[in-house]
């Protein structure tokens, strides 16, 4: 299981899938009074994984759609369940909600009706897993303003992962100014749209104070934060020619007269894929009608688990 | 409006109370196991510490509220830790904190923790606890911070020898269970360590010099009007640095060897690198005092060395005198284990690191060179009492500045005038020898640097001294080279002012005259010699002077004769010496006499003539009558005050009446003189008295003719009274003329009941019934009141007397 804000900020939890991993289950469809019948067009199940722009809502843009029939046309006189299997499922990108744009994966379960559709939708989770990236090298950067300020930083990679910790010093060069405060805050830009229509969100995810009252030319000031406590996605160009999710670290100075001097730098977020998950216990979510319940059980993902043997995973894991 | 006080009282007040109440929180969460909610509510409650508004002191306070409350903080979580309960990654949780203050007070107090529940990971901590604290660069919460991490590390800093091999401390580490969660994520050392004295010593240094440029940043912060201000805070902040260097000195492994190598070369590195004279003349001070004395003696070059290239500002001499002070006490304190090495030249390397600091700073004022020299004159005296050449050095080398710096004549009332005078005087105090001091070559020609009143008290200072230890000079040379040194208080000096005071004057050429005394040479011969070098100096000091100084010298030449006198077996030469010291004393009282004293010379005269006659030496009787016979003309030709003539004529007769050594042919002369001039005297008492004291001459006086026994002239005695009588009579005041006739009574009963035959019994009765014929008739007053108790004395005196008869006289037929 894993976690993930929906829309409104809420947090929900759904099962944890990677890329690559087989998704499959049972659907239960309980009527609702014994003895009822079900006059149906045929019982399918999809696998959606779709991104929405908020701004755009009527148009939801599926990446990838498979589809499942469970049963032809017919009628239901009692309760039946049906497995389902989406194998080796191609999960290309990780499950996301921004302020302007949702990347989501669910299974659609839909009871072709005459009328109206029985349709009940559960999301799941997705994350990328990077291998650690070969290439790391440290930023370094001397920055400046003539004849008052210049400073050289150093962080000590370009790309961290979701846990990691960011190293690094400052030194400075030159100082002519009085400076009350240094902070480094971690900027997420959230960019939606493509060329004049291009959206840009930037949300201050972290602010954190680095150094306290003025420093002198020569003074190196240590930098350590820690990533694990606030909530990052990983950095994701250019997802399906929809959106881009990046993160930058802003090195701000302030003065005493609360001038502001800053500069910004990106870095690569990635998601780690060292730890064996545990996790995802069979669990349900009941949907119903009138007179119809329909149930999507999901499956333990869990290759450990000896009692489902069934489930194949494929782990993008070193 | 508030005063700046009262606002800053109430800024504290307010810290001070969300302090409280956050503390309250926390405690109240952690008892509650809450730990999170716990760690939330110190740093609120740290969050105070960000303020900028409170003054050093006011921080203070809050500093130690705070730091009281972070105890509990880290009593619980030592509880927690030894019950097990390891909190994963909270070194790592609390620097989620946004604010660096609370951040790193957090860290620090977690951090301890951990080293306390696994000394393994010390190392690593301690290292990063003092990096990480760099982030704070605001000079007053950065002191604080930084004193905290010194505070709670206190009892946790490594101390142990550094292994040789290096290898066995991390092999042990590598089985060592690794406690730091979060920390390895961003310490890079992959072994746990307990750490030895070397990471201590690292780690102090680093949080030292940090603390130093922090504390020294104070410095150029504000206004150039609130420097004074500032300075004051600066200095009531700085034990908080020097806390570094009390660490420093607790380290047990810290033996010579590493304070030489390591601890020392970090600090003054730093001390003179930060170029601030506040912090710099504190710190070197601390230096001193936190070390033990041994390791200063091992260091003192590379100290004092850094003392040269210190900032022109601080006040040096208070650092090497603080350091010489030190050590002079370490040789003092006698133990044999405590005594400096051979090895260790103290003297030779103050004495060039002090010159090489006074080269570097030609604007150091001349006072505080003195002040270094005076420090280096106590070290050579203290520890090297024996090595006058170092004293001597000293002197020699302040000479030459002084000559370097062309001065001269300096004013009594001025510093560096004061501060020489306790350079001179030092030697003086420490030997209570004056006769060292002319072991000194360059003590005389430094004297001459001062002005007149200096000079002379530095004189009186040394003659004082001489005469408190009664040190005897018993050489020529010696009595030469101490005269010229204090020859302001023997001669006139060219600088001499005008105006000198009267009393002073007299006290100080008192001392002159008792220090005289104490010139004794070993021999007689060498004794004369030292008195004639006396007499040549004191000779020249001018009329005002000579009447205290000469004679002392001739009394001195006086008792030096009758030590001849009674070496006469041993010294065949001895009547001629004696002689010549007679002639000696002849010469000096005539300088006197020069200088139109008159009564000074006479007296000194009679003494001569009485000494002489008590020594047999060939031609003595020659010299007693040239002495009497000069007394005489003294007062002859320059006694003319009446009173002065008739005690002058007393002292003459009194003198002669003791001389024996006269034969009849002098002493006929001088007998028929004295009675001459006493029947000269103008008024007719003094006449009359005169007159009386003559006929002493005359019975108990003594001539070599004779053998020396008395004359026993009782014709002349008669003749004498008789002659006074006379005079009375012619007495115009009745009480003067009653008081006389009872003088005259009282001599008649003297030499009466003496065996003077030719008094007769008949008048004395004559002399008694006259006096009480006249004495109703006196006014009644003290005068006549009296008279009439003399008189009513020696009536007494007679009744008594003719109740015991007696084998020489009778007083049959009295009729008192």
């Amino acid at each position: 299981m894993a976690e993930i804000k929906t829309e409104d900020g809420k947090k929900e939890k759904h099962y944890l899938y990677l890329d690559g991993e087989t998704i499959s289950g049972k659907v239960s469809i309980k009527l609702k009074k014994a003895g009822t019948r079900l006059e149906h067009h045929g019982i399918k199940v999809e696998f959606v994984g779709q991104i929405e722009l908020y701004y755009d809502r009527g148009n939801h843009h599926e990446f990838t759609s498979l589809v499942r029939e469970l049963a032809r046309p017919g009628e239901l006189t009692s309760n039946v369940s049906y497995d389902f299997e989406f194998n080796q499922v191609e999960k290309p990108y990780e499950s996301y909600t921004g302020t302007n744009v949702r990347l989501r994966y669910f299974l659609r379960l839909t009871v072709v009706k005459r009328l109206s559709d029985l349709v009940k939708e559960q999301d799941i989770v997705v994350h990328t897993l990077s291998h650690y990236p070969d290439m790391n090298s440290s930023i370094k950067m001397e920055v400046g303003i003539e004849d008052s300020l210049h400073i050289e930083f150093e962080y000590n990679k370009s790309k961290y992962h979701l846990q990691d910790v960011i190293v690094g010093k400052i030194y400075f060069i030159l100082v002519r100014i009085k400076i009350r405060h240094m902070e480094l805050q971690i900027i997420k830009r959230e960019t939606t749209g493509i060329g004049p229509n291009t959206f840009n969100e930037n949300e201050t995810i972290a602010k954190f104070e680095i150094m306290d009252g003025a420093p002198v030319r020569g003074e190196s000031i240590p930098i350590r934060l820690f990533l694990n406590g606030y909530e990052l996605t990983p950095t994701m160009r250019d997802i399906n020619k929809k959106f881009s999710v990046r993160y930058y670290l802003n090195l701000v100075l302030v003065d005493e007269e609360d001038r502001r001097y800053f500069k910004q730098q990106e870095i690569t977020v990635f998601r780690k894929a060292d730890k064996v998950r545990k996790s995802v216990r069979n669990a349900s979510a009941k949907f119903g009608s009138q007179d119809v319940a329909a149930h999507v059980q999901s499956p333990s993902s869990d290759h450990t688990d000896a009692s489902s043997p069934r489930y194949e995973h494929n782990y993008i894991a070193d | 409006m508030m005063t700046p006080q009262e606002e800053q009282e109430k800024l504290l007040e307010e810290a001070l109370t969300v302090v409280r109440t956050q503390s309250f929180q926390m405690k109240r969460c952690l008892d509650k196991s809450k730990l999170m909610d716990g760690l939330k509510h110190a740093s609120n409650m740290l969050s105070e510490l960000r303020t900028s508004l409170l003054s050093p002191k006011s921080y203070y306070e809050l500093y130690m509220a705070i730091s009281d409350e972070l105890c509990h903080l880290e009593t619980y979580l030592l509880d927690e830790f030894s019950k097990g309960r390891k909190v994963t990654d909270l070194y790592e949780l609390v620097q989620y904190a946004g604010n660096i203050i609370p951040r790193l007070y957090l860290l620090i107090t977690v951090g301890v923790v951990y080293i306390k529940s696994n000394e393994l990971s010390r190392k690593d901590i301690l290292k990063d606890l003092v990096e990480m604290c760099r982030g704070v660069q605001h000079p007053l919460r950065g002191l604080f911070l930084r004193n905290y991490l010194l505070q709670c590390t206190k009892n946790v800093l490594p101390d142990a020898e550094e292994d040789a091999e290096g290898g066995e401390v991390s092999v042990m580490s590598h089985a060592a269970p690794r406690a730091i969660a979060g920390l390895n994520k961003m310490v890079n050392s992959s072994d746990a360590d307990a750490g030895t004295v070397r990471d201590s010593i690292d780690f102090i240094q680093l949080n030292f010099a940090e603390m130093n440029k922090l504390w020294v940043r104070m410095q150029h912060q504000g206004h150039s009007r609130d420097r004074e201000k500032r300075e004051q805070e600066r200095r009531e902040l700085r034990i908080l640095v020097g806390t570094n260097l009390v660490r420093l000195s607790q380290l047990e492994c810290v033996d010579v060897e590493k304070y030489k190598k390591l601890v020392l070369p970090g600090v003054l590195e730093q001390v003179v690198s930060c170029k601030d004279a506040i912090a710099q003349e504190y710190l070197m001070e601390c230096v001193i005092q936190v070390f033990p004395d041994e390791y200063h003696l091992q260091t003192l070059n590379s100290f004092l060395h850094a003392c040269v290239d210190l900032h022109p500002d601080v006040n040096i001499k208070n650092v090497i005198i603080a350091l010489i002070d030190r050590l002079a006490q370490f040789s003092r304190k006698g133990d044999v284990a405590r005594t400096i090495p051979m090895e260790i030249q103290l003297f030779d390397i103050f004495s060039q690191q002090i010159s090489l600091i006074i080269q570097n700073r030609p604007d150091m004022p001349p006072e505080d060179i003195v002040s270094l020299q005076v420090a280096l004159i106590n070290l050579a005296l203290k520890c090297y009492p024996t090595k006058l050449d170092y004293v001597d050095k000293v002197l020699e080398t302040t000479e030459e500045i002084f000559h370097r710096l062309n001065l001269d004549h300096l004013d009594a009332a001025s510093a560096v005038s004061r501060e020489l005078a306790r350079l001179m005087k030092i030697p003086i105090d420490s030997y209570n020898n004056v006769l060292e001091l002319l072991k000194l070559e360059h003590y005389g020609p430094l004297m001459e640097y001062f002005d007149y009143q200096a000079r002379k008290s530095i004189s009186t200072h040394l003659i004082l001294n001489a005469l408190e230890n009664e040190t005897v000079i018993p050489s020529p040379e010696q009595v030469e080279g101490i005269l010229n040194i204090v020859g302001p208080l023997v001669q006139d000096q060219s600088d001499q002012p005008e105006i000198d005071d009267e009393e002073d004057f007299a006290e100080e050429q008192g001392y002159m005259g008792r220090f005289i005394h104490l010139l004794s040479g070993d021999t007689p011969d060498q004794q004369y010699l030292v008195l004639s070098t006396a007499r040549k100096h004191f000779g020249n000091g001018g009329n005002r002077r000579i009447r205290h100084t000469l004679p002392p010298i001739v009394f001195a030449a006086y008792r030096l004769a009758l030590k001849y006198y009674q070496l006469r077996e041993e010294d065949e030469k001895w009547e001629k010496k004696c002689g010549k010291i007679f002639q000696f004393c002849h010469q000096t009282i005539g300088a006197l006499m020069k200088a139109e004293l008159t009564e000074l010379p006479l007296r000194l005269f009679l003494q001569g003539a009485l000494v002489i006659s008590q020594l047999d030496f060939e031609n003595h009787e020659t010299v007693a009558y040239e002495f009497m016979s000069q007394a005489f003309t003294l007062y002859e030709d320059e006694i003319s005050d009446s009173k002065a003539q008739l005690a002058a004529i007393t002292l003459i007769v009194s003198t002669f009446e003791k001389i024996s050594c006269f034969g009849e042919e002098n002493h006929e002369p001088l007998r028929t003189q004295c009675t001459l001039a006493a029947s000269k005297l103008l008024k007719k008492p003094d006449q009359c008295r005169g007159v009386v004291v003559c006929s002493h001459m005359f019975w108990s006086g003594k001539s070599k003719d004779r053998a020396g026994k008395e004359l026993r002239d009782g014709k002349r005695v008669v003749e004498c009274l008789k002659k006074a009588g006379r005079i009375a009579n012619q007495c115009m005041d009745k009480s003067v003329q009653v008081q006389l006739y009872v003088e005259i009574l009282n001599s008649q009963i003297y030499f009466y009941e003496n065996g003077c035959s030719e008094i007769q019994v008949s008048s004395i009765n004559e002399l008694i019934a006259k006096i009480r014929e006249d004495l109703p008739n006196l006014e009644s007053n003290d005068e006549s009141d009296q008279i009439n108790k003399h008189f009513a004395n020696t009536i007494t005196h007679l009744k008594i007397a003719k109740l015991q008869s007696s084998s020489n006289f009778s007083y049959d037929g009295l009729d008192p």
